[in-house]
C-alpha cells in the first residue's frame, strides 16, 4: 500500500500513539548524546542525525533483568520476568542499515532457542523505516548489498519528498494497520518525487569472494598485521546493529537479587576465558579474526546472509582507527 | 564558537622528518619496531601502526587526526608488540607524560625506547570526521591548555616550531562549574553521565596506566563490581577508575575521547590531579618518579580525615 504523510501529519501521528499509551521509540538527544529512546512527544524527534547506537536496543537491551531471586529461611521464591508486560511499541525513524539488521537477529534469536524477550518485543512493535539522505565516508550500507532506501525489516518505510513530507510504503500488515488505524492523517500519494538518496560511495563488496578467503584462511598472518593495533574493547560490537552477543550474570546478594542478560564482546579478552584458566582466543588477532569471521562466514554459513549492514558505526568510533570496511575490501583482493 | 583555523602547515614536514628517522634506526638495527600513524582509508584519517622494515617508514604521517596516545601500546597488555630490543615510538607531548609515569612505574625502560617527539600544535576532538580542519571548535579540549607542544627529552624532535592558537581552557572552567555546586547536585550530574555507560570499557582499554594483567573489574570470583550496564555497577567501575588514576593519570584524555557515550570521563581525571596537586603538591610530569603519594607513606602527611 502506497500513501502520503505530511510532516505535520507524521508528528500528529507520534503525539496520538503516544496520547493513546503506547511506547514510541525514535532517535532523540539523550543528554547530549542522539540516541533511540521513548519520545515524550514528537517535537523531541530528531531525525537529521544517525543514533549513537543502534535501534536493535529496542529488542535486545544493554540490559535487562530475565528473573529474580529471594531467600528466606529454608524458603527460596523465584519470579520469572513476564514478556506479557512488554509494551506495544512504535520504532520510528529506522535508517535502513538499522532496520535491516534486525530480521538478521531475528534469525539468532529464534534459531535452537525460542528467546522470549526479543522475540515478544519484536511482535509487539511495529517498524517505521525513513530513508537515507546523508552519508558519510564510514557508510557502507550499498557495500553489502543494502542501499538507503532499502526497506528491509521494515513494516512502514518513509522516503522523503521533494515539497515536504513522507511517500511511505507498507511492506507487512502490522504497517498496513498502523496506516488503517489513522487513515486520517494519510494522503493518497502525490507523485512527488523522492529527495536525493545519501550515496554512500564504497565499492560493491565481493562477498562471496571474501567468503571463499575466510573458509579456506583461519590462519594467515594477515590477522596479526589486521589486528595488531585492536585494543580489545567492546565499543564496535555495542554500537553494531547487528552484534548480537550477550552474558548472563547473577547480581545481588544470598538473600535477594536478580539474573540479568546484557550485551557482551568478542572482543573481550574475558569472552572466551574459561573456568580452567585456558582461554582459546588468548590474543586479540585471534579475538578480532572472529568478528570478521562471524559477520562474513559463520553468520553467512548458518543462516545464509550478512552479519553486518554497512552503518559505518564501528568506523567512526572505534578508538584505534579500525576500519572494516578497508578490512574486508583488502581481503577480497586477496 | 571560535572557527579560526589552527595553523597545521608544519605537520607536511614533520611526517617527512619522523619518516626519513624511522628509515633511519630501522635500517641500523638500532630498535626493532616503530610505533607511529598511517594513512587510513577516510579521507584525512589516520590508524596506529606498528613497522618493523625500513621500507615501510614511508608509511608514517602525522596530522590532526592522529589522536591516539600510542604509549598504551607498550604496556604489557599489548603482547603483540615485538618485545626484542629498542622500540621506537611517535610522541606527542600529552603522551610523553604517559610514558613517563610508566617508567616510575617499572612498565617500560627509558633505554628500551628510542622517542620521536612530534612538535604539535593540536589534534582533532574527535574522528568520527577525520578530514574536518582543525580550529578553535574542533580542536580536542585537552590541547587548548597545553603547554608542551614540544615534547621534552626525546630522542629525536624534528626541527619544526608550531604556531599555537590562545584558546580558553576547557576542564578548569568545567571543575569551577561542578565545584560550584551542592554535593547532592553534583551527585546528581555524575548520576545522570554514569547512566549512559554501556561498559565497553574503551575507556581502560584505551588508557596506558590501565596495564593490569587482570582488572578487578573482570573478577567473578568474588564479583567485586557489578559487571552489568547498571548504574549500580557503572558509578562503581567509573570511581574505582578515578581512584586508581588519580595521581598517575597524565592527562591524555584518551578516555574521554573514545568513550562512545560521551561522559566526560577526563574531568574527573582532572578534578583528582587538582586534587593531589592541593593535597600532596604532587603532578604528572616529566620526570621519572618511583613514588606517587598514593603509594607511598609519609608521616607528615595530613591525617585530619582519620576519625
Amino acid at each position: 500500500m502506497q500513501k502520503f504523510i505530511s510532516q505535520q501529519n507524521l508528528g500528529r501521528l507520534l503525539d496520538k500513539l503516544i496520547a493513546d499509551g503506547k511506547r514510541v521509540i525514535a532517535p532523540r538527544m539523550d543528554a547530549g548524546t542522539p540516541l533511540y529512546g521513548p519520545l515524550a512527544d514528537a517535537a523531541g524527534i530528531v531525525l537529521d542525525q544517525l543514533p549513537r547506537r543502534s535501534a536493535k536496543e529496542t529488542f535486545f537491551p544493554v540490559c535487562e533483568d530475565i528473573m529474580s531471586y529471594g531467600k528466606e529461611g529454608q524458603q527460596v521464591t523465584l519470579r520469572d520476568v513476564s514478556p506479557a508486560s512488554f509494551p506495544e511499541t512504535i520504532l520510528v525513524g529506522v535508517r535502513p542499515c538499522d532496520a535491516a539488521a534486525i530480521p538478521v537477529l531475528d534469525a539468532v534469536f529464534s534459531w535452537d532457542y525460542q528467546d522470549e524477550f526479543f522475540l515478544e518485543r519484536r511482535r509487539r512493535t511495529t517498524i517505521v523505516g525513513l530513508a537515507c539522505t546523508q552519508a558519510d565516508d564510514a557508510c557502507f550500507c550499498t557495500a553489502v548489498g543494502l542501499s538507503p532506501a532499502a526497506p528491509k525489516g521494515s513494516d512502514l518505510f518513509l522516503t522523503p519528498v521533494e515539497g515536504g513530507g513522507y511517500a511511505c510504503e507498507t511492506f507487512t500488515g502490522k504497517g498496513e494497520a498502523l496506516v488503517n488505524n489513522h487513515g486520517e492523517l494519510f494522503a493518497e500519494p502525490n507523485g512527488a518525487p523522492a529527495l536525493p538518496l545519501a550515496e554512500p560511495q564504497t565499492e560493491k563488496f565481493d562477498l562471496k569472494k571474501v567468503k571463499a578467503w575466510l573458509d579456506d584462511h583461519f590462519e594467515d598472518p594477515a590477522w596479526d598485521s589486521i589486528a595488531v593495533r585492536c585494543i580489545g574493547c567492546g565499543a564496535c560490537a555495542f554500537l553494531c546493529p547487528a552484534c548480537h552477543c550477550f552474558d548472563i550474570v547473577d547480581e545481588g546478594t544470598e538473600k535477594a537479587g536478580k539474573r540479568r542478560k546484557s550485551w557482551d564482546a568478542c572482543g573481550f579478552w574475558k569472552f572466551t576465558h574459561h573456568a580452567s584458566g585456558h582461554n582459546p582466543r588468548d590474543l586479540q588477532p585471534k579475538r578480532y579474526r572472529n568478528r570478521i569471521m562471524h559477520k562474513f562466514k559463520y553468520y553467512d554459513d548458518k543462516f545464509g546472509q550478512t552479519l553486518c549492514t554497512g552503518c559505518g558505526r564501528c568506523i567512526r568510533f572505534c578508538p584505534v582507527g579500525i576500519d572494516i570496511a578497508a578490512i574486508v575490501d583488502e581481503i577480497s583482493k586477496k | 564558537m571560535n572557527d579560526n583555523p589552527i595553523d597545521t602547515t608544519i605537520y607536511a614536514a614533520v611526517t617527512e622528518a619522523i619518516q626519513d628517522e624511522a628509515r633511519r634506526i630501522l635500517s641500523e638495527g638500532s630498535v626493532s619496531a616503530v610505533v607511529g600513524y598511517a594513512a587510513a582509508r577516510r579521507k584525512g584519517s589516520a590508524q596506529p601502526v606498528v613497522i618493523t622494515q625500513a621500507d615501510d617508514a614511508g608509511k608514517l604521517i602525522f596530522s590532526a587526526a592522529c589522536v591516539n596516545n600510542l604509549a598504551v601500546y607498550l604496556t604489557k597488555a599489548k603482547k603483540e608488540i615485538p618485545k626484542a630490543g629498542k622500540i621506537g615510538i611517535v610522541v606527542k607531548g600529552c603522551d610523553l607524560k604517559a610514558l613517563v609515569g610508566l617508567m616510575g612505574e617499572s612498565q617500560l625502560k627509558r633505554e628500551e625506547l628510542y622517542l620521536i617527539g612530534v612538535p604539535c600544535a593540536g589534534v582533532l576532538a574527535s574522528t568520527a570526521q577525520p578530514a574536518r580542519e582543525l580550529t578553535g571548535d574542533t580542536i580536542a579540549p585537552k590541547c587548548r591548555e597545553c603547554d608542551n607542544h614540544l615534547p621534552q627529552g626525546c630522542d629525536f624532535v624534528p626541527d619544526q616550531r608550531p604556531v599555537t592558537l590562545e584558546l580558553a581552557g576547557k576542564y578548569s572552567a568545567e571543575i569551577a562549574r561542578l565545584e560550584a555546586m551542592t554535593p547532592a547536585e553534583r551527585w546528581a550530574y555524575w548520576k545522570e553521565q554514569f547512566k549512559k555507560c554501556i561498559k565497553c570499557y574503551a575507556c581502560r582499554q584505551v588508557c596506558p596506566f590501565c596495564f593490569c594483567e587482570q582488572c578487578l573489574c573482570d573478577r567473578n570470583k568474588p564479583q567485586m563490581v557489578e559487571t552489568t550496564p547498571r548504574p549500580a555497577g557503572n558509578t562503581a567501575w567509573h570511581i574505582v577508575r578515578a581512584m586508581h588514576l588519580a595521581g598517575r593519570c597524565a592527562g591524555c584524555a584518551e578516555c574521554e575521547r573514545v568513550c562512545p557515550m560521551d561522559i566526560p570521563l577526563n574531568l574527573l581525571n582532572r578534578k583528582m590531579a587538582k586534587e593531589l596537586k592541593e593535597l600532596y603538591d604532587y603532578e604528572a610530569g616529566f620526570e621519572v618518579r618511583e613514588k606517587g603519594p598514593l603509594a607511598m607513606y609519609d608521616e607528615k602527611d595530613d591525617q585530619s580525615f582519620i576519625k
